[in-house]
């Protein structure tokens, strides 16, 4: 290969491989100040457990009608990002603890939770993927019954509902939980019941294929768990004991913490976003003392209540945007069947109504959507980054065999 | 019924429009719904498409005509309606016949047709990632290689010598001319009346699961980080082997090809359109194919990965350009990001498995001293090690860009060695990793040396494995270059004085017992030589010959050069001092009683002896007086 082929690509990588060398330095420095030690250190990790509390507060301060939607969960996932960028500058600024028994069990520990939860940012992005497929086939609704691609006041007819209720069919396919399908279409014949008579030999097969389509989505095999990711992330995951804390000099606190961290917000990733067998049942115990405790548990509950609720219990992500979509596509598929033509005005208003609510829906995912894809690749970075640094400052101590 | 007069003008040409869009309702009749018009009749079909553009003409007209007149006309809000959901009806129609005619062809390239088994053995591959065939567990994809061979010849007869060749892009035709020529008919006509999206939706659902079989066949797995990191290391390796073959057919044949399509049949239908239907089908199949080699590039770190991590970076290296150009537009952004990701995560490991090699190198704890003091095991796997590294000079020469962090002189740090730069001048950082990891390699076999009770075991042994690691670099050229002559030239050094040292810790004391100090008895003229001395002497010399003998013939050179030189130097050493130490004294031990107690040896007894030392055997008897 020519040399010049590397020029452009091998240049970005040098870069990243030395802007984190003079952190390195300046931070041990820092350690090595006169003011350092263990007081201050305490005081460190003191007001990292306080960021921490008052994040989670603020994520839980939300009111019931926003937990959940895509601007929440873009404050988690930022919330994440800063407790993560945090806790690996406490981590360098102690690196020779870190390296020390038993703190690099712990860190070890804390590394191979990271690792599991990057299938799970994987697998969430699948979901973003597969609500943006929705998001098209509620286009195609919107496109039929909508007004905005006209310049002038038409009255709907057969045909542009005909081709909403199409569009709404695969909609409704599409959404359903994999575990139910056989459920799922006995409720498509029932909902859809006027039109199913007429269903095609070609449109069968169109629908074989939506339902291929799905298990297309997902990048990671059939076997592939949500629920148990999950169970894996928080697998042996308690609070340090006493001992734990005083050898590790209170560091097993902040590796706690961010394991907590990582755990609840993979965990509400999955709550809200479609993925493979999704499975709510983690337990958290995480005892009281800890600042960031009594929001954590209590958003964990809220959103196990939000599980449960009768509309919401074989949702495929609960998401807030989703739940509005499907409400939407189930009123306008309601709506669909029982239209006479032509439309009497009252009908006419009350489709106007829905189609504007579908409207919202989709600004919201037109605004949002793509911004969390990328945070969900930026958390899958900074997870493999820190613990690539990790691993690169315990080669040069430790010794591999 | 009045009809407007625009519409009026041309009512025969709608009527019998609508009566052909009418006919083909799949919702009004049980023909309709079971006959595919394209597939079936071609006149039929251009009926059909004829009809469509009548209805939208007419479409075009009404929605005038009605706003002209504020809507007031109810009869025109009825036609409209009519027209409205005749179209509805032609495009449920046309979006049928375009999945029918996608399906109909994306499977055609699978048959069997195509396929002629006897083709397995035109492969005999000038193309060296083909070489591998036959580690291909799955005979699927193996298949799908010989099929898209065939594809390949198929296209581009004329071009037999590199019809095989993935080595860069090569587009197939995925599908004939007259279905791509229906396909955009239909597509204009969808996009036309405003179904763009569906026509994106069908488009990408069909093609996608035309990838997917695709994939299976390429033995593309669809396996989790999680997965990643439970597997073997051997079974990733052959992963890894298929998965840079199958790379290779994904991006440059079935990416491009793929994109080529959508090329064909949208391109001239709207803008951007080609590449809305492309990053429809293939985001979803390239992530996937890409999620594998970024769950090699995060994985566990050690040193045996280094090479396969080298051949991934490589073959996404070489890739990298195609991807580039397949991945072009806006809309995919993401993936050429990803594939960038990913090689500079590889890179990034490829460097951390060095310097951890190093440093597991300076570490290796064995303590048990190799018998005989031939070649450690450590020193055989890093010499092999480094050989392997200099076949990846190219790669590595780009990717390792800082020199070794080694000790320093000043340090006193007793357990990292020293290295003096200043000597290096101008060498690369990766030639000075490897005469890093010569140093610490010595720096370690130095301290397993000290594990030997026996000092002339211990200097064998340096010279043992300092030598084999000379012959190691005069081996490769590469290396050679790399590592330079001065350095060389310095190993050789410490080899040949680890020899010196060898035989001044054995023979000093044997050839001690050949001085003439000692023997003269003061006084006495003509014989004045002590007769017990000499003959204690004979024994002391007979008692540690054999000693040495003994057990340096269970020692071991293995290389025979080295062996002879060494043999040699001690029989240049030990024959002639014997020689003359017999020619002077012999007389006064033969005129005395059972001489041969003290002389046992003749010089050729001795000369043969050596020719036993550092064979690794012991030898069966006693010393045998051979002239005898």
């Amino acid at each position: 290969m020519p040399a010049t082929d590397y020029q452009g690509t091998s240049s970005p990588l040098t870069n990243i491989g030395r802007s984190l060398l003079p952190v390195r330095r300046d931070q041990v420095h820092a350690m090595e100040s006169p003011i350092g030690g263990s007081a201050s250190n305490e005081a460190e990790i003191e007001s990292f457990q306080r960021r921490v509390a008052e994040r989670f507060h603020d994520l839980a301060s939300v009111p019931s009608d926003e937990l959940l939607s895509l601007p929440w969960v873009r404050k988690l996932l930022d919330v994440f990002l800063c407790c993560q960028e945090e806790f690996r500058v406490i981590l360098f600024k102690n690196i020779a603890l870190v390296k020390k028994s038993p703190m690099d069990r712990l860190i070890a520990d804390f590394y191979e939770r990271t690792v599991k939860a990057l299938d799970v940012c994987n697998a969430i992005r699948d979901g973003i993927e597969q609500i943006r497929q929705w998001q098209k086939l509620l286009e195609i609704v919107l496109c039929a019954l909508g007004d905005s691609n006209v310049g002038y006041q038409r009255s709907l007819g057969e045909g542009q509902f005909r081709r909403a209720r199409k569009a709404l069919i695969d909609l409704a396919i599409g959404m359903l939980d994999e575990k139910d399908s056989g459920q799922a279409l006995a409720h498509r014949n029932r909902s859809f019941g006027r039109h199913n008579t007429s269903g095609s030999h070609s449109r069968d097969h169109h629908h074989r294929s939506l339902g291929h389509f799905r298990s297309l989505s997902w990048s990671v095999s059939r076997s592939w768990s949500a629920a148990r990711q999950l169970q894996a992330i928080g697998n042996n995951l308690a609070a340090p004991r006493g001992n734990e804390v005083i050898a590790t000099n209170g560091l097993a606190v902040p590796v706690y913490t961010m394991g907590s961290v990582l755990l609840f917000v993979m965990w509400a990733l999955v709550a809200a976003i479609p993925c493979q067998d999704r499975g709510l049942q983690v337990h958290f115990n995480v005892p009281r003392q800890f600042p960031w405790s009594a929001p954590i548990l209590w958003l964990h509950e809220r959103i196990l209540e939000e599980s449960k609720k009768r509309d919401r219990k074989n949702a495929c992500g609960l998401l807030r945007e989703i739940y509005q979509m499907e409400k939407c596509s189930r009123l306008l598929g309601e709506l669909a069947d029982s239209v006479q033509f032509p439309l009497s005005e009252d009908k006419e208003r009350e489709v106007k109504q829905r189609v504007k609510e579908l409207e919202q829906v989709l600004d919201a995912l037109k605004e949002d959507l793509e911004p969390l894809e990328k945070q969900v690749r930026e958390v899958f970075h900074r997870i493999v980054r820190s613990r690539t640094e990790g691993l690169d400052s315990f080669a040069r101590e430790h010794n591999p065999e | 019924m009045e009809l407007p007069e625009n519409l009026n003008k041309d009512s025969n040409g709608y009527e019998s429009a609508e009566k052909i869009i009418l006919r083909w309702d799949s919702t009004a009749s049980e023909d309709a719904r079971e006959r595919m018009i394209f597939e079936t009749d071609r006149q039929e079909a251009d009926l059909y498409l004829q009809a469509v553009d009548e209805i939208q003409r007419s479409l075009s007209n009404v929605s005038i005509s009605t706003s002209s007149n504020a809507g007031k006309n109810a009869n025109a809000v009825d036609d409209q309606s009519k027209v409205n959901t005749t179209i509805q009806i032609a495009m449920a129609r046309l979006e049928d016949e375009f999945r029918n005619i996608l399906i109909t062809h994306s499977s055609a390239l699978e048959t069997d047709s195509l396929f002629d088994p006897s083709s397995s053995s035109i492969s005999t591959p000038s193309h060296h990632e083909l070489e591998e065939d036959d580690t291909l567990s799955n005979d699927d994809s193996s298949h799908h290689h010989d099929l898209l061979q065939l594809q390949l010849q198929h296209c581009e007869s004329s071009d037999s010598s590199t019809y095989r060749s993935t080595s860069s892009i090569r587009e197939v035709d995925l599908m004939p001319s007259e279905a791509i020529c229906d396909l955009q008919a239909i597509a204009m006509r969808m996009i036309s009346s405003g179904y763009l999206r569906e026509c994106i939706q069908v488009y990408g659902s069909v093609r996608k699961s035309a990838i997917d079989s695709s994939f299976r066949k390429l033995g593309i797995e669809k396996l989790s980080i999680g997965d990643v990191q439970r597997l073997e290391w051997e079974a990733l390796e052959s992963k890894i082997r298929r998965w840079i073959r199958a790379a290779k057919v994904c991006v440059r044949i079935l990416f491009a090809s793929e994109k080529k399509l959508c090329e064909q049949i949208f391109e001239c239908v709207g803008t951007d359109i080609d590449d809305a239907c492309f990053m429809e089908t293939v985001k979803g199949p390239a992530i996937q194919l890409f999620n594998f080699a970024e769950a090699i590039s995060i994985s566990r770190r050690s040193p045996e990965k280094l090479f396969k991590i080298l051949d991934l970076h490589d073959a996404l290296m070489d890739l990298l350009p195609d991807i580039e150009a397949v991945f072009d537009s806006k809309s995919s952004d993401s993936i050429r990001v990803q594939a960038a990701e990913i090689l500079s995560r590889l890179a990034e490991a490829a460097r951390g498995i060095l310097s951890e090699f190093e440093s597991a190198v300076l570490r290796e704890p064995s303590r048990v001293p190799v018998p005989g003091g031939t070649i450690h095991p450590l020193t055989r796997y890093v010499m092999n090690y480094i050989s392997l590294i200099s076949d990846y000079k190219q790669t590595l020469i780009e990717l390792i860009i800082s020199k070794p962090s080694t000790g320093s002189r000043y340090s006193g740090d007793q357990t990292t060695p020293d290295m003096e730069f200043a000597e290096l001048e101008g060498k690369t950082p990766l030639a000075l990793h490897l005469i890093w990891i010569i140093v610490v390699l010595q720096f370690n076999l130095d301290g397993k040396s000290k594990h030997y009770r026996d000092a002339s075991l211990a200097h064998l042994f340096i010279m043992n494995n300092v030598h084999y690691i000379v012959q190691k670099v005069k081996g490769s050229p590469e290396l050679r270059e790399m590592i330079g002559d001065d350095y060389l030239r310095k190993l050789t050094g410490k080899f040949r004085q680890a020899a010196t040292s060898y035989q001044r810790a054995t023979w000093v004391s044997v050839l001690y017992c050949l001085r003439d100090e000692g023997l003269h008895v003061s006084g006495s003229f003509s014989s004045g030589v002590s007769k017990s001395a000499l003959r204690e002497r004979f024994k002391t010399f007979n008692a540690m010959f054999e000693e040495v003998h003994r057990t340096q013939a269970t020692w071991l050179i293995p290389d025979t050069q080295l062996r002879e030189e060494l043999r040699i130097s001690i029989s240049e050493k030990l024959i002639p001092a014997y020689r003359s130490f017999l020619g002077r004294f012999r007389s006064h031990i033969e005129s005395g009683r059972h001489p041969e107690n003290y002389i046992k040896y003749s010089v050729e007894d001795l000369e043969m002896a050596v020719l036993d030392f550092f064979e690794g055997y012991p030898v069966s008897q006693h010393l045998r007086k051979r002239s005898q």
